[in-house]
């Protein structure tokens, strides 16, 4: 089975802060780990690798330092990590981001098509769960979202069973690869590697690719010229208090309206 | 394949480990360094100050570099001897502490240690993370290798090992393969570390310049003692860094035992304190950890190496509290340890006759003085109570009334005062305290 994952570098929001002046992140001295819902993609490919033999292909779109994400995909096997990285690449959307790395996908599979594509449900630092979904649509081949669990029923016919799961339950789907597939947390554990698997990444350098090799990009599909979405703000909401909860079993249906046209009063809303 | 037989193994990424790795690696051994942590300097904590010219020994080009892991220079330090409500500032600064490049940091090792990482893969040390040595290897009474707390491959759960004919014990205080290795008797024991808090504190814009009368190169970094320690042995401090301040408190591990303090309580009082608090209005926590410092010192002091094995920084108890070294002596220990190795790789021998060079160079140098010097210093500290618990406050309350004299008859305070010092402390047990302290400084 011939595997491409591809993973997010992102800030350790258990330390992210905004700062109250500007209303930007502040990353500096916060550390960066891989999006924990592609940690657990990243499991998946790992485990199947183990069980059916694979070969993985781990790309990550970043900084430099995003080289450290796709060390950690060595850890759990990764045959093969590229980081593409550009200054044009940067300031990118979801738009400028799929398509940057569904090119970078196709030209990837001009030597092996590749059978399973795994993303996380989504970026902890965007939330926004729009890359996997854009890509799929980019390369032509069937999306599953918020995938929990996948069964190989048959590798000669290449069929897989997908849970996903829905708000309103969880949906079977079987399918016929190759597909694309948006990783829930449930969908495998990450494993606890073996010492040569930790050496391996500590050695790992990985392929670069920029804007112009190994892909001659189109320069204004990339980074923020290619991004038609412009954030106007970011900041902490207001933490919002649970409200008081009345009872009408206790209180009566007239007095319950009372109070709450007292309050709507109170605040000037009625 | 990957392999698993190297030169040098080095056991713990912290300045020890590195400086250690990186002297080996520098001299063309291959050079493996193994972390426990995330990455280096993920679990690890300390003030920090952190001498320059301790790095500046390992990273010569140090201040070429774009972007040094350093918040504030120190350009002023001292003490502040705080009473229940009051304090007495002995601070020091002069051009010499202003110049550039400055003799001391602040620093935080999460960037610090991280930083010496990048340094050491530059010097072709290849540094794994997240890898725990559990064990060692040990063959004909030699240290041959390391057993971790990784399995050897996906399929053999047994733990991985890893050989080398040198392995070098940079773990820090807690020395667990240290005592494996038979450089260390035992286990610390309460009375000999102590435990430090420490958080760190972000200021609104602009007021920790205001709050502590910086300028945007200088920087304050004290000692808080007296009522920061509850008047116990023990010290607090306070380091600005870029924007933010770390303050943090520590008492021997026994002490809060027998008089029931917590940890985080003791800061919380220290945070309170009415001198701190304006100085903290506002401030916001970014981090809150806790350390231990080994304080056995020269009686303590380990066999600093074996068969096949050396141990440096703070598994040895490398460590002068009064001076705030830890750091540049863990670096320049695991230096010289490095070349020790190097050395026993050149004649092929690495028994403890070979390793001991790093043993006589280590005697030869301040360090291991030093050591000596202070020998006492733990058990004159837990002894004379006094210098903690009564000092700190009378000297508030006489530097009060002398202050404060306007008004009076100055021979009637001068009277006071000598009363209130007869009270406190008395004429023999302050002259008792003098000759101590002369006795310890003089080494007696
Ligand atoms: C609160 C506090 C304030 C301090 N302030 C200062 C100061 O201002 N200036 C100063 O110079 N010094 C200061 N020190 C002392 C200084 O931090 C230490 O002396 C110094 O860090 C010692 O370095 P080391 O490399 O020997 O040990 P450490 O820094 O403790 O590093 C040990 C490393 O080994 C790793 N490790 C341990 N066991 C294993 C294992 N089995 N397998 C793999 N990895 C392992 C740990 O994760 C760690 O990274 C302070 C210490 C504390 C606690």
């Amino acid at each position: 089975m011939n595997i491409l994952v591809s993973i997010k570098q992102v800030p350790d929001t258990t330390n992210i802060r905004i700062n109250p002046e500007t209303g930007t992140l502040v990353r500096e001295g916060v550390p960066s780990i891989v999006n924990p819902y592609d940690v657990h993609a990243l499991a998946l490919a790992s485990l199947l690798k183990r069980l059916y033999g694979a070969h993985i292909t781990v790309i990550t779109m970043g900084p430099p330092q995003a080289e450290e994400a796709l060390k950690e995909a060595v850890e759990f096997g990764a045959d093969r990590v590229i980081l593409l990285s550009d200054r044009k690449f940067a300031g990118a959307d979801t738009l400028a981001t799929s398509y940057t790395l569904a090119e970078a996908i196709k030209y990837l599979a001009q030597e092996a098509p590749f059978d399973l594509f795994l993303f996380g449900k989504q970026a902890i630092d965007g939330d926004t769960a729009q890359v996997g979904p854009g890509v799929a649509r980019r390369l032509g081949v069937p999306l599953i979202t918020y995938a929990v669990k996948l069964e190989i029923i048959d590798q000669e016919k290449k069929e897989v069973i997908v849970h996903r799961k829905t708000a309103s339950g969880v949906e079977v789907l079987k399918v016929t690869l190759p597909v694309l597939i948006t990783c829930d947390k449930e969908i495998a554990d990450p494993p606890f590697s073996p010492l040569p698997e930790l050496i391996k990444a500590a050695q790992t350098k990985p392929e670069i690719f920029n804007a112009q090799r190994p892909i001659p990009y189109k320069r204004e599909k990339l980074g923020l010229k290619g991004s038609p979405t412009r954030v106007h703000r970011v900041y902490t909401p207001q933490l919002k208090s649970a409200g008081d909860i009345l009872f009408v079993s206790e209180i009566g249906v007239s007095e319950a309206v009372e109070k709450i046209i007292a309050v709507l009063k109170d605040r000037g809303i009625l | 394949m990957v392999r698993l037989n190297y030169d040098v193994i080095v056991v713990g990424g912290g300045p020890a480990g590195m400086a250690a790795a990186i002297t080996c690696a520098r001299a063309g051994l291959d050079t493996i360094l193994l972390e426990r942590g995330r990455f280096a300097g993920a679990k690890n904590l300390f003030g920090g100050v952190v001498y320059t010219a301790s790095v500046l020994s390992l990273v010569p080009d140090l201040f070429s570099a774009s972007r040094l892991p350093f918040e504030r220079p120190v350009t002023e330090e001292g003490w502040w001897i705080l009473s229940q409500d009051g304090v007495v500032k002995i601070t020091h600064t002069n051009a010499t502490l202003r110049e550039s490049p400055p003799r001391a940091f602040t620093a935080f090792r999460a960037k610090f240690d991280a930083w010496l990482a990048k340094q050491a893969q530059k010097a072709g040390v290849l540094v794994v993370p997240k890898v725990r040595v559990i064990d060692l290897l040990i063959k004909d009474n030699f240290v041959c290798g390391v057993q971790t707390d990784r399995t050897a491959s996906w399929d053999d759960h047994r733990p991985a090992q890893v050989k080398a004919p040198v392995v070098i014990l940079a773990e820090g205080v807690n020395r667990i393969l240290s005592i494996k290795a038979g450089l260390v008797p035992r286990d610390f024991s309460p009375k000999e570390v102590a435990l430090s808090v420490k958080e760190v504190l972000q200021l609104p814009k602009g007021e920790l310049e205001s709050r502590f009368g910086l300028q945007k190169d200088t920087g304050l970094a004290v000692e808080l003692l007296g009522e920061a320690s509850l008047g116990l042995p023990g010290t607090g401090f306070l380091y600005t860094n870029t924007s933010c301040l770390s303050l943090g408190v520590g008492l021997f591990l026994i002490d809060y035992a027998t008089h029931n303090i917590k940890p985080y309580a003791l800061l919380e009082h220290l945070k309170r304190h009415p001198v701190l608090a304006p100085l903290l209005a506002e401030a916001e926590t970014l981090e809150y950890g806790a350390h231990l410092i080994p304080e056995w010192g020269f009686f303590g002091l380990a066999k600093l190496c074996g068969n096949g094995v050396l141990a440096v920084g703070d598994a040895v108890g490398l460590v002068n509290p009064l001076f705030r070294e830890g750091t540049n002596l863990a670096i320049y220990s695991g230096i010289l340890a490095g070349k020790a190795a190097i050395y026993a790789h050149k004649k092929g021998n690495f028994g403890y006759h070979t390793l001991r060079l790093y043993e006589e160079a280590l005697k030869d140098s301040y360090i291991y003085q030093d050591l000596r010097y202070f020998r006492k210093l733990k058990t004159f500290l837990q002894q004379n109570k006094s210098f903690f618990q009564t000092y700190p406050y009378l000297l508030n309350e006489v530097l009060h009334l002398y202050l404060t004299a306007q008004g009076r008859a100055k021979q009637e305070v001068f009277k006071e005062i000598c009363q209130l010092i007869r009270k406190q402390r008395g004429v023999t047990g302050l002259l008792g305290d003098f000759v101590r302290a002369m006795k310890f400084l003089k080494g007696w």
